[in-house]
């Protein structure tokens, strides 16, 4: 199937159709923070104002709170019911090149020896649609992490906005499918094609901030050892968990079990290793001082990472940049690496 | 004042008089300033003074081992003594910069008063009563006091009452209390119902990554109740109840010691009136205790003490 496209004031009626059959979200700004909120009928206008959204798309897929499991104290012991992800098809429409990327390695991690249900289940069934950037955020960096703010080969669909309508182009099997059962789309021009390519070359080279992976692996490894580096680095953090939390790919978490007398659940919740008190629960952090957890945090993103899963959990979206209340700035870090 | 500043903090550094300094420097994003904390005289070069030095850097000396120079706007200093109140930190280990303050740019204002995304803002300065931009490359000039955080409306002390060298010549209060109160009148001209939903749907946002508490600069419990867990006093999990919870023993908590310098509100990600707690609880306490915050640092913090004339009405 060829490229297609809609009129960007038939997205609405898009979004309506869509969402009778699966819970589509959508980027939305109406609690005071953008977010993917589910569709509420209301105003599809976010490709006018949408730089990218707060907290990232990895929040349908890994909640910030969810209940695992629900146990009972019974007559013969223990009953215990799953509590898995109900399995309603789902569209998220509007994920960036950079979250989609972030989709793709967060599902290594946990797809990994342990395959987790609840993340997988969810994943299976998405379709993420995708929406290229035109305009980067001045935050951004995606470019130097292999990521093209006009193209993607991470999602399901892409789409791309040629002004009064958006071009779309399948680019899986699940993408393929989502398009034919869309209705209100029509045959895309060649011209048209060849405009969102240069849309998507002209966003690349609104793309400044950067930073220089080469070598980064030997880099980040001597980089260890070198405290004084990262205690100056880290002494303006704050150890809040903004940035682990507004992070696409951090994926750390704590489990705890909330009971009453004879009943309780398990909960899932997100945890940060900037928090002073993170792995407290099972045994002990490891990392008293400030500075060693800011170097856990960069370290494992572009050391562990990569050393486990051959890719560094980082694609540049910037978030942390742009939410961090002291402007602890990663391409700053790594830059002041590379060049130790 | 920015020479001054330099020259005098190179000094202190140069002399042995302090080990850190806490300033200002330029931030890596469009507009914005950054802590910079350094022990090293080449970094001072960095040092900035502008309307956008939003950071409260009175946490940091608490932090900090040994002596700090530190820069403080009015409401800063207010923190600085209240920290001094209670111990955090010792007067005599600090050298204060004091910075008159004609109020600080709430960057979410400047981006709604221009219609666009800071992104496009490549330059800002203030020239008197205006703030001149560059938006997409074209001039664009918005008067300042429509773009400064509501909070700085509020000031009673924008000069600092605790220093020891002044940048800059003092400020008078320039007040305009309602329009600092806005937010917090409308909440308390709802009715409770009204104002229970408002609040549970604010708390439903919260995702606990605790930023208002680590900026906060009256937080400076060693373990934050929220994190004792033996027992545990609220889930380590988000729901909104819970969130709330903490929010509201934290508001208590500092009551007393918050100086409405705002940071609770400006580093929440998902967007939570912060300030109008905190300001309320401001409100109550000079109403029942005629208490300001960081005044006179020698006083005792309001609530280790006991008057015989402090309120007792809820004791009835």
């Amino acid at each position: 199937m060829g490229y297609k496209k809609i009129k960007k004031d038939q997205l609405k009626t898009l979004f309506n159709e869509l969402s009778k059959d699966c819970s589509l979200f959508v980027p939305s700004g109406s609690k005071g923070y953008v977010g993917f909120d589910p569709w509420d009928g209301n105003s599809a206008d976010f490709t006018e104002w949408y730089g990218n959204t707060t907290i990232p798309p990895k929040a349908l897929f890994f909640p910030p709170v969810e209940a695992m499991l629900r146990f009972r104290k019974g007559e013969a012991g223990y009953e215990i019911e799953e509590l898995l992800p109900n399995g309603r098809p789902q569209i998220v429409f509007g994920v960036r090149p950079c979250d989609a990327r972030a989709l793709k390695i967060t599902d290594i991690l946990f797809s990994d020896t342990y395959r987790d249900p609840y993340y997988l289940k969810r994943r299976e069934n998405a379709t993420i649609v995708g929406l290229a950037c035109n305009e980067p955020c001045d935050t951004c960096f995606c470019t130097s992490l292999d990521i093209s703010p006009g193209e993607s080969q991470d999602v399901d669909l892409l789409c791309t906005d040629i002004g009064d309508e958006l071009l779309m182009e399948a680019v899986s099997d699940k993408g393929e499918d989502l398009l034919s059962k869309m209705s209100g789309l029509s045959d895309a021009s060649g011209e048209e094609e060849s405009k969102a390519k240069q849309l998507g070359e002209s966003a690349k080279e609104k793309i400044t901030r950067q930073i220089d992976t080469s070598g980064l692996l030997d880099k980040m490894r001597s980089s260890f050892e070198n405290r004084e580096y990262w205690e100056d680095v880290s002494r303006k953090c704050m150890s809040c968990g903004i940035c682990t939390y507004v992070c696409p790919t951090c994926h750390c978490f704590d489990i705890c079990d909330e009971n009453n007398k004879k009943d309780g659940k398990r909960v899932r919740n997100w945890d940060s290793c900037k928090f002073p008190l993170f792995t407290r629960m099972p045994m002990e952090n490891p990392r008293h001082e400030k500075w060693r957890r800011i170097r856990q945090r960069y370290h494992h993103k572009f050391e562990y990472f990569q050393m486990n899963f051959e890719a560094i959990a980082c694609t540049g979206c910037g978030r942390c940049i742009r939410e961090c209340p002291v402007n602890v700035d990663v391409t700053e870090i790594i830059g002041g690496i590379q060049a130790l | 004042m920015e020479n001054r500043l330099k020259e005098e903090a190179g000094k202190l550094l140069k002399e042995g008089k302090v080990d850190y300094i806490v300033g200002y420097g330029k931030g890596t994003v469009n507009l914005r300033t950054s802590p910079l904390i350094t022990n090293k005289e080449e970094d001072l070069e960095g040092l900035v003074i502008n309307p956008f030095i939003a950071n409260n850097l009175s946490r940091y000396p608490v932090e900090l081992k040994g002596r700090v120079g530190i820069v403080v706007k009015g409401c800063d200093s207010r923190s600085l003594t209240s920290l001094m109140q209670d111990k955090k930190v010792k007067r005599e280990d600090l050298i204060i910069f004091g910075i008159p303050c004609e109020g600080v740019v709430d960057l979410k204002k400047l981006a709604g008063q221009i219609g666009a995304e800071i992104d496009r803002v490549t330059d800002a300065e203030k020239e008197g009563e205006n703030l001149t931009l560059q938006v997409d490359g074209s001039k664009k000039t918005i008067p300042f006091r429509d773009v400064i955080f509501d909070k700085c409306y509020g000031c009673e002390h924008p000069t600092p009452l605790e220093y020891d060298v002044l940048l800059g010549s003092e400020v008078t209060p320039n007040l305009d209390i309602e329009k600092s109160l806005e937010k917090i009148k409308a909440l308390d001209d709802m009715d409770t119902p009204e104002r229970w939903d408002y609040w549970k749907e604010q708390f439903s946002k919260c995702i606990r990554c605790y930023g208002c508490r680590n900026v906060c600069p009256a937080c400076f419990c060693e373990r934050c109740f929220v994190d004792v867990n033996m027992p545990q006093w609220v889930a380590t999990y988000a729901t909104w109840q819970d969130n709330l919870t903490f929010q509201l023993i934290r508001t208590l908590h500092v009551a007393g010691r918050c100086s409405d310098c705002g940071e609770c509100e400006r580093a929440c990600p998902v967007g939570i009136p912060l300030r109008s707690l905190q300001r309320k609880m401001v409100e109550e306490v000079k109403d029942l205790f005629g208490h300001e915050v960081g005044i006179d640092k020698d006083a005792p913090p309001v609530f280790s003490h006991y008057e015989a004339t402090d309120p007792d009405e809820f004791m009835k």
